[in-house]
């Protein structure tokens, strides 16, 4: 592999730049449209406490006036927009906690459970992407192939109830060491992560295949290189940047994926916390979560394609 | 390293972060136990919030003036040595020990219960249970450091049983003041057998011995502590505490399902306790504001045609027995001379019939007028409720009604829905051990009063109930009127008497419960030879 | 053939599927909300799929689901193909700044996880089956913008329509004329596999318990009812789970299947 030196040229700077201030744009639209979105479907986030005999219609006026209800719409807006800034994503409607410390105390664990997921995600979908492009005539290769399409059709919901049936079948007949660890974590991760690794494993399948046929491939052969790991090692490595990018984006997924896994196996985590604000009612919490995966996603949509111009040369020309 | 490396690096990175973040989670097994919850409140502060499952941890964290005997009712010196009542029942006078002192090191006196008091009673602060629980209560007076009289503006029966509930538990003042009623709960700062160490929402409360604890009543068998650590997780949702409870996750776990407990029941490893919960029993009441529900036949039908029974034992087995009165406790079984309709589904028609609900057309629903009767139900989503709502749906579906469902998840969306008022029938029950409870549920103006009935006789009846110092004669006389009239009235759909399931791993022993039911003793907790 | 085979089946289930929820409630009118027998009977005590924990015939309740879940997301998927297919043909015709604008618009909802876009939307709607459908449905109509925007720019691009423009012939014709007939097949093969994603997003959203009202027959929502009961009753959750995923895989089959064909 031709190796260029790892400092990236001016024209990648340029384009960086801009992938920045476009995703920072992005963001700032996302957010304002869930802003816009809730309170204008939604309406009137304090009526519900007064309906509720949390306060009394004094109280409600005066909380109207404190959290700046009674102030055009597009003053609230911007207000939000500064507090976002400051990190102030306003007051829970039932707790009168701030929406910030609310999630920040059930955010480890739902980070702990996508991280671990991310791992599971990468190691199946490598395993699976890997063996159905180097095998791809055999029939393990082609089962591998189809589990990955299965990966992606069959909703989390039912794998993990699967995967906890199955568990308890195990269970049942050999006890497993350390295993509240295992439920707790590593059989939601590792379901969490077998939905995102169907993309994975297709996106590294068809990388692989390409990279197998490339002139270097060839070259490594003929030097001597026989058809076994070795060979592999070869191909593989040029095939990572776009799985890099793809993982990236699937952090984003993972976020979404774990409100089903956090339910499924009841672990504590912002994908509870946002049903249960939905349920609730409680809009401050819901508006908070939703404007954080929005920017959360821009970032890793941006750092995807960072990433993707700092491995590859060849993309640093596009611009 | 170079950049194609780099892929591979985060791979690995990531795997490895998370591996050791997993194995982060360990299990303390010297001395801990740990307990499951089965909702997570709102709230967890005693003094301002309803739920009955926060005072399953916080019961061992707060002392009160007097505690009631679980097996005799009598109630018992608490924090208060002793008390006297004044003939005409409006002045309480408690006489306090002298040497308890809070969690902090505030020492407890007049001061403090006071203060506590007045956390309760005002207004700002919307206590949603213990200010109704100290009914007409007007003023806390230091009489001097050890000495506190409570003056009442009327007599109020159900006074000394309200101070023995976790609800008016003494907090200390220095941490009520520090921390203010929204922060408070995180803080919480007690006299009890255990200290409150941290509360994450949704994750874990955790206690941890009080190792100054000398002034037990006399209801604790143990004087002090024995086990060093308890933990409280959460597990909102049935099917995971069985899996839980035999994977060892948790020791100890209550509102088991039904199906789940014969496991247990018959398991070595574990012990199964069906705790019966005295108060008000799983109930619907209708809203007689509303068509058709205003009319009292249309309502007699609707009990005459749910299978009671036969509903009890496909959700709660052979565990909860069907509730026969409006209220039922040790010493307070209010059932009426006449029994709840008991299942009929031919007088629920010919009822049905004869206020004008006939069946016209092909699809087998009453209609009355060319309006079809349609009826909305308001269920909370906890305690089997869903599942009990569906087959009242079922049954009523049987006799000609199309019938909607609606599951509000929380108190706050099942008070929401209440008062939007477009329901026909909406549960919710209050747990107790004394029916004074029911004035908020039957009166005029009762905050609870979601059938909306006003009768000024009711009112009448419950108000006179409470007001009877300890004259227990009188007051069932009293109730049992009351009973009656909410039969003839059909203003309520009893279902079944609370049991709560609770299962305990064997290598734990000398669980019992307060007399409220709910609450474990925790004190007298200790690990199994 | 197999890979023929593995159509035929994906047509055949989902014709089943679509074909019992029309025919066995024309034939038998048990109320799928009735209680029948008693609860939890397996398959095997109570043909031919066992009750569940309230005692009523699962079978019943699974071909009514039939009717119910790929019905909501059929809906959802029209909802998203109009909405979406309209604005993406407005910002292929019509160009310039009304392009940019729809473009960046539906770029900023992309920016948001599609489910938890729906969950949002249902936030402010409150929880109910019909604002499940129209969560979705609206959720995915960005994506959809996208995509279809792409499909009808490159018909734009073709020969025919440079020749018709310099005939004379005004936007409207030409999409209904040119644009509209040459991407009906690619825009059939998308929509198919938004109805698969569709499918998915109801019934996790019904799953999570956001459709209000547990007694429907939902297939979402009986999947979540059977977890209480993996340990002594696992054909509760199992049954609609994999009547879900098998009519997630086949239409997933057949929208590559039509993909194919062009």
């Amino acid at each position: 592999m031709v190796s260029n030196s790892d400092r990236p040229s001016n024209g990648a700077l340029a384009t960086v730049s801009r992938r920045v201030i476009e995703g920072v744009l992005t963001a700032w639209a996302a957010v304002s449209l869930t802003f816009f979105a809730l309170r204008l479907i939604a309406g009137d986030p304090v009526a519900s406490l007064l309906s509720q005999g949390l306060a009394s219609p004094d109280q409600v006026e005066n909380l109207r006036r404190s959290l700046g209800l009674d102030a055009p719409l597009l003053i609230q807006y911007l207000k939000f927009l500064s507090g976002l800034f400051r990190g102030d994503l306003g007051t829970s409607l039932y707790t009168s906690r701030p929406v910030g410390t609310v999630i920040a105390e059930q955010l480890p664990a739902t980070a702990q459970l996508a991280l671990t997921g991310l791992g599971f995600a990468l190691l199946i979908g490598l395993t699976l992407g890997v063996i159905s492009a180097w095998k791809e005539e055999t029939s393990l290769g082609q089962f591998a192939a189809s589990t990955a399409g299965l990966a992606t059709a069959l909703p989390v919901a039912f794998t993990g109830i699967l995967g906890l049936i199955l568990y308890r079948q195990i269970l049942g007949v050999m006890p497993i060491l350390g295993h509240d660890v295992v439920r707790r974590l590593i059989l939601p991760a590792s379901l969490l992560g077998f939905a995102s690794a169907g993309a994975i494993a297709r996106v590294v399948q068809a990388s692989l295949k390409e990279t197998m046929k490339g002139p270097y491939i060839l070259a490594a052969r003929a030097r001597g290189i026989g058809h076994g790991f070795r060979l592999l090692w070869h191909a593989l490595r040029p095939a990572l940047p776009p799985v890099v990018s793809l993982t990236a984006l699937e952090a984003a997924f993972l976020f979404a994926g774990t409100v089903v896994t956090e339910t499924v196996f009841s672990r504590p985590g912002l994908g509870r916390l946002l049903v249960t604000s939905i349920l609730q009612g409680d809009y401050p919490i819901a508006q908070g979560l939703v404007a954080l995966a929005a920017m959360f996603y821009t970032t890793s949509h941006m750092l995807a394609d960072i990433l993707a111009f700092t491995i590859d040369p060849r993309l640093r020309r596009v611009t | 390293m170079k950049l194609h490396q780099i892929p591979l690096l985060i791979i690995l990175s990531v795997i490895l972060v998370s591996i050791a973040t997993a194995c982060s989670i360990g299990d303390e097994k010297t001395s801990t136990v740990v307990y499951g919850l089965t909702l997570s409140p709102s709230g967890i502060d005693p003094h301002l919030n309803a739920s009955s499952e926060l005072g399953i941890p916080l019961a061992s964290v707060y002392d009160t003036l007097v505690f009631r005997d679980p097996e005799t009712g009598v109630f018992v010196p608490g924090l208060s040595e002793n008390w006297s009542i004044s003939p005409d029942g409006l002045k309480y006078t408690f006489y306090l020990r002298r040497d308890v002192t809070f969690h902090d090191g505030t020492p407890f006196n007049a001061h403090a219960v006071k203060a506590n008091l007045d956390y309760v009673m005002n207004p700002d602060h919307h206590s949603q249970k213990a200010l109704f629980m100290l009914g007409s209560l007007q003023e806390v007076e230091i009489i001097d450091d050890f000495t506190v009289a409570l003056h009442l503006v009327e007599p109020f029966a159900p006074l000394l049983d309200s101070l023995s509930d976790v609800y008016l538990g003494m907090a200390s003042p220095t941490a009520l003041e520090t921390w203010g009623p929204t922060e408070y709960q995180f803080h919480q700062v007690g006299t009890g057998p255990y200290r409150f160490d941290e509360y994450i929402p949704n994750d874990k409360i955790t206690l941890s011995r009080n190792p100054d604890y000398a002034w037990a009543p006399s209801i604790y068998r143990n004087s002090t502590a024995k086990i060093e650590t308890i933990v409280f997780h959460f597990y909102e949702d049935p099917s995971t505490r069985a899996i839980a409870l035999e994977s060892g996750e948790v020791d100890i776990v209550g509102e088991i399902l039904p199906h789940d407990a014969n496991r247990f029941a018959v398991s070595s490893d574990f012990n199964l306790y069906p705790i019966p919960i005295p108060g008000q029993p799983m109930q619907f009441f209708f809203n007689t504001h509303r068509e058709p529900t205003d009319d009292v036949r249309v309502r007699l039908a609707l009990m005459y045609a749910v299978n009671r029974p036969q509903a009890v034992k496909t959700i709660f087995d052979v565990y909860s027995p069907v509730a026969q009165s409006p209220f039922l406790a040790s010493s307070f079984d209010l059932e009426p001379q006449e029994s709840f309709p008991a299942y009929d589904p031919d007088t629920a028609a010919a009822l049905l019939d004869e206020s004008g609900w006939k069946i016209t057309g092909h699809d087998n629903i009453r209609s009355l007028n060319g309006v079809p009767l349609e009826l909305h139900i308001v269920a909370p989503s906890w305690g089997s409720n869903p599942e009990m709502a569906q087959l009242i749906q079922a049954d009523w579906e049987a006799i000609g009604a199309h019938v909607t469902l609606e599951i509000a998840p929380g108190f706050g969306p099942l008070k929401e829905a209440q008062t939007n008022g477009e329901y026909h029938a909406i549960g919710i029950n209050f747990f107790g051990t004394d029916p004074d409870l029911l004035r908020s549920f039957y009166t005029s103006t009762g905050l609870y009063n979601w059938s909306g009935f006003e009768d000024p006789e009711l009112d009448q009846l419950l108000n006179r109930a409470s007001q009877i110092p300890l004259d227990l004669e009188s007051r069932l006389t009293l109730y049992e009127e009351f009973s009656s009239r909410v039969r003839e009235e059909a203003l309520v759909l009893p279902i079944r008497n609370y049991v709560n399931l609770v299962v305990v791993s064997n290598r734990i022993e000398g669980l019992h419960f307060s007399a409220q039911g709910w609450y474990p003793i925790l004190i007298d907790l200790q690990m199994a030879p | 053939m197999r890979h023929h085979l593995s159509v035929f089946l994906s047509i055949g289930w989902l014709l089943l599927v679509f074909g019992m929820s029309i025919v066995v409630p024309m034939i038998s009118d048990t109320n799928p909300r009735q209680p029948v027998s008693e609860p939890l009977l397996s398959p095997a005590q109570h043909p031919p799929l066992g009750t569940d924990a309230l005692g009523r015939d699962v079978w019943t309740r699974i071909v009514h689901g039939g009717r119910i879940s790929p019905g909501a997301s059929l809906v959802a998927t029209i909802i998203t193909v109009l909405v979406g297919g309209i604005a993406g043909l407005i910002a292929s015709s019509m160009g310039g700044w009304l392009d940019r604008v729809i473009v960046w618009l539906s770029n900023s909802f992309l920016a948001i996880p599609g489910l938890l876009l729906a969950m949002l939307l249902v936030a402010a709607m409150g929880p109910r089956l019909l604002t499940v459908i129209l969560a979705v449905g609206f959720g995915a109509a960005p994506g959809f913008v996208r995509l279809s925007r792409t499909v009808f720019l490159q018909i734009r691009e073709q020969n025919y329509v440079t020749a018709s423009i310099a005939l004379g012939a005004n936007r409207s014709w030409i999409a209904s004329h040119h644009i509209l007939p040459n991407t009906k097949n690619q825009l059939l093969s998308l929509a198919t596999t938004h109805y698969a994603w569709a499918f998915m997003g109801t019934t996790t959203l019904t799953f999570l318990g956001l459709a209000g009202d547990p007694s429907i027959p939902e297939w979402g929502v009986m999947l979540n009812a059977g977890r209480a009961h993996i340990i002594d009753a696992p054909w509760l959750a199992l049954l609609p789970g994999c009547a879900i995923s098998l009519t997630i895989l086949a239409v997933h089959r057949l929208g590559a299947w039509l993909s194919e064909m062009e």
